[in-house]
């Protein structure tokens, strides 16, 4: 979805930028978002609030609450995906080998 | 913190909805399960994925209204996702029953958003309402098959939109919670095809979401 939606709107998004969690991805705001995010994820209250704070000083309140809220909406889909055993089709997981590779899936157990 | 209405809307019936008897389990039961989930994602020393909740004392209610079992598996979904396997399902789906199983991931996958989004634009978790009385209502969809690309049952007919979309298909409750907070959360399940779509001038762009939804699934180690 990345891919598709950042050629469509005329950028690159630089997928393996959001891999290794550096760098703007080819946004705006890009670095900022992919600090939030990751920062989301983990137990670390003080990287969690210099993001959110960076986040907000480069956007707004307003900003930051719907990165949290699609952060969340991730919390709840990726849980839902492992815990249903959610597969793609063949055909997808063939077409979408590239991404997979700059994620990295092969590695992952959860892997389908 | 101002949050959208829609969304303070979408996360207060969540919130509601687990208070609520679903088709498997009582509202009471829902809750207590709810709480576990709470107490695995804010685990500092979270119990390992081949660890149980229930076997530590002192974790668990004294009398738990849900089967002991069920708190492992709600620990389990909601802390080490990314580890389940096929052969793990099985076992917990002969345990609880398959849709009672699917039905507690819905929990799960409720609590993980609401209490994740919570946390981190810095705001408490609010406290759950008071559990509705009531028996489970035992809702489930005419024809239940199983499908080729979910472990679990699913409404029929299978496998013709994706496996996301399909997985709570047999527990209609919260099928529907699922596409309500997912549509205040991320979007509307009809803007999905639109590569422009934006909620607000001046919010994040579509590629801007999908850059949060990457790195987020990316992180859980989510395959799909």
């Amino acid at each position: 979805m990345l891919r598709w939606s950042s050629a469509e709107n005329g950028t690159d998004a630089d997928l393996t930028a959001v891999a290794a969690g550096e760098g703007d991805v080819g946004l705006d705001h890009g670095d900022a978002l992919v600090r939030f995010a990751s920062a989301t994820t983990t137990d670390d209250d003080f990287e969690l609030a210099a993001s959110r704070e960076a986040l907000v000083a480069e956007t707004d309140e307003a900003f930051m609450v719907d990165a949290a809220a699609v952060a969340a909406n991730f919390e709840m889909m990726t849980r839902l995906a492992d815990g249903t055993g959610a597969a793609m089709p063949a055909a997808a997981v063939e077409s979408q080998a590239k991404i997979s590779q700059a994620y990295g899936v092969a590695d992952l157990t959860s892997q389908r | 913190m101002e949050v959208r209405p829609d969304l303070a809307d979408a996360h207060r019936e969540a919130w509601e909805h687990l208070a609520e008897p679903g088709s498997w389990w009582t509202g009471e039961q829902r809750l207590e399960v709810a709480n576990t989930v709470l107490d695995a994602l804010a685990d500092a020393e979270p119990i390992p994925p081949w660890g149980s909740i229930s076997a530590v004392e002192g974790r668990l209610p004294i009398s738990p209204s849900a089967p002991a079992f069920a708190h492992d598996v709600a620990y389990r979904v909601a802390r080490h996702a990314g580890t389940l396997t096929e052969d793990w399902y099985r076992k917990a789906s002969e345990e609880l029953g398959p849709l009672p199983y699917v039905e507690l991931v819905g929990i799960v996958t409720t609590v993980a958003a609401v209490s994740r989004f919570c946390r981190s634009i810095g705001v408490d978790v609010p406290e759950f309402p008071s559990p509705v009385s009531g028996e489970p209502t035992g809702d489930v969809p005419a024809d239940v098959v199983d499908p080729e690309l979910n472990w679990v049952p699913v409404a029929a007919p299978a496998d013709q939109t994706a496996a996301v979309v399909q997985a709570y298909s047999a527990v209609p409750g919260e099928l529907g919670n699922l596409w309500r907070m997912a549509s205040a959360q991320y979007m509307p399940a009809e803007e999905m095809i639109d590569p422009m779509w934006q909620r607000r001038e001046g919010g994040l762009t579509r590629p801007q979401t999908e850059l949060v939804a990457s790195r987020v699934a990316q992180l859980r180690e989510c395959f799909y």
